[in-house]
């Protein structure tokens, strides 16, 4: 891609997070995530590949139905209260359409068919923008309008998308779509608590995209697209895949490794507020999760020495060191001990 | 709900109604998609008249920019389709199912 080109698409992806997440202006925030649709758009078919375009065109519709109903969910309530304060959304209607829209937004369920098409359409660091950076805004503003919200709307939503994610990702062989699928039953997880505790679901975000991030990065360095190849990429870096299947079972919430952080609190806080069977089912459906997170580390390990196998490492090796995945797998793996702290910080 | 504003919420509900049920080509998406944005258009323009807040009057044109944008990037997708797919029928965009 031009680099000019690739330059504006950058800047103008943080630029659209960052109005988004400082405003106390609905409009402002629309404008924001307008901002982020219209650049993406142009990295997600930047290889002018039909599966791209199909992505492309499948992410426009959604977003762009989505932020029209965020738009008027903002504009009923100014009809009803006459502000357009966003932590000040007190109209039912405008509290519904908001959920929904945010839950376009997001790809919870049961607006999530987008979601694994279109991470599977375009490139690996594409995929990763799409399930880290962009889940940010619309996260933000649920954080700010938490407190009107509809209970039970939320915990239907969440129960359901730990369920859909999980019970789907279990027949997919493409490691995109197996990524979309845990990030749908981790944004389950999210909204689970936000009317409860919102800073829980920041911090559940948080470690969500550290986990995702080191995850496709690795997954970016052996170029593993599918299930079949992961098979065979020990031979470029050996300990990446041992560090993979540690990232793999943080990401299914395994103790002691991070992923276990943010259920052991989101579970705790549901537990004190009297939700304990909402607490119980989302913990039993994580379950599902596990399963193919244990697959995938499992074909990532089971070929590395002292296994007999017939390949011996590949001694001509082109990337010498990759500082950023290796930094992050090890926040990834090693941060649960460091929870009292940060707690504190969320 | 006074009558000006459900013709308001009924134009918005039945653009989005259009968007839902599109059937075969992109292209009636992305008119439900500009009409939506059209009725949102009209109130916000008047709010700034109902209101006596002249501050207000940036605000539908900021709106009716970014919605430009998107239509913009509506037809380039549309163009995209047609030149990766033939036409614009939204049946062909099968490729990535699970």
């Amino acid at each position: 891609m031009n680099p000019h080109a690739k330059l504006i698409s950058t800047m103008s992806l943080i630029m659209g997070t960052s109005i988004t997440m400082s405003s106390n202006h609905w409009i402002l925030a629309w404008t924001g995530l307008e901002v982020n649709t219209l650049a993406i758009i142009p990295l997600i078919s930047k290889s002018h590949h039909p599966r791209a375009i199909e992505a492309a065109i499948k992410y426009f519709l959604t977003q762009s139905t989505a932020s029209a109903l965020i738009l008027f969910s903002s504009l009923t309530n100014a009809w009803s209260t006459g502000q357009w304060d966003i932590t000040q959304l007190n109209n039912p209607t405008s509290c519904l359409l908001l959920t929904m829209a945010i839950a376009i937004k997001l790809g919870l369920v049961p607006f999530h068919f987008w979601f694994p098409e279109v991470l599977q359409g375009s490139s690996m660091t594409t995929a990763l923008l799409l399930s880290t950076l962009m889940k940010l805004p619309p996260i933000t503003l649920l954080f700010m309008s938490s407190q009107s919200l509809n209970p039970a709307l939320l915990t239907t939503l969440a129960i359901s998308s730990a369920l859909v994610g999980g019970w789907m990702g279990l027949n997919q062989t493409q490691t995109r779509k197996i990524l979309a699928f845990s990030s749908i039953s981790h944004l389950g997880w999210m909204i689970a608590i936000i009317i409860y505790d919102p800073h829980l679901t920041i911090l559940t975000f948080a470690l969500y995209s550290l986990m995702t991030t080191t995850m496709f990065l690795s997954l970016t360095q052996i170029k593993v697209l599918k299930l079949s190849t992961m098979l065979i990429s020990w031979t470029k870096t050996p300990m990446l895949n041992a560090t993979m299947m540690l990232a793999l079972l943080s990401l299914a919430g395994l103790p002691p490794l991070t992923g276990f952080m943010p259920k052991w609190l989101i579970i705790q806080e549901l537990t004190k507020q009297g939700m304990t069977p909402t607490a119980t089912t989302i913990t039993l459906l994580s379950l599902l999760g596990l399963f193919f997170y244990l697959r995938l580390a499992y074909h990532s390990t089971i070929m590395l020495p002292p296994n007999s196998s017939n390949h011996m490492k590949l001694w001509r090796t082109n990337k010498a060191s990759n500082t950023p995945t290796a930094i992050l797998s090890t926040l990834s793996i090693s941060l649960l001990p460091m929870t009292p702290l940060i707690t504190t910080m969320f | 709900m006074s009558p000006l504003h459900f013709s308001f919420y009924s134009a918005f509900t039945f653009s989005s109604l259009g968007l839902a049920f599109h059937r075969t080509h992109l292209i009636s998406a992305l008119l439900c998609l500009e009409s939506m944005m059209l009725s949102m258009f009209i109130p916000l323009s008047m709010w700034s008249i109902e209101n006596q807040t002249p501050s207000f009057t940036l605000v539908p044109i900021l709106m009716l920019a970014f919605s430009a944008c998107e239509a913009a990037t509506g037809l380039a997708m549309l163009v995209a389709s047609t030149r990766t797919y033939g036409s614009d029928h939204l049946h062909n965009l099968n490729l990535l199912q699970c």
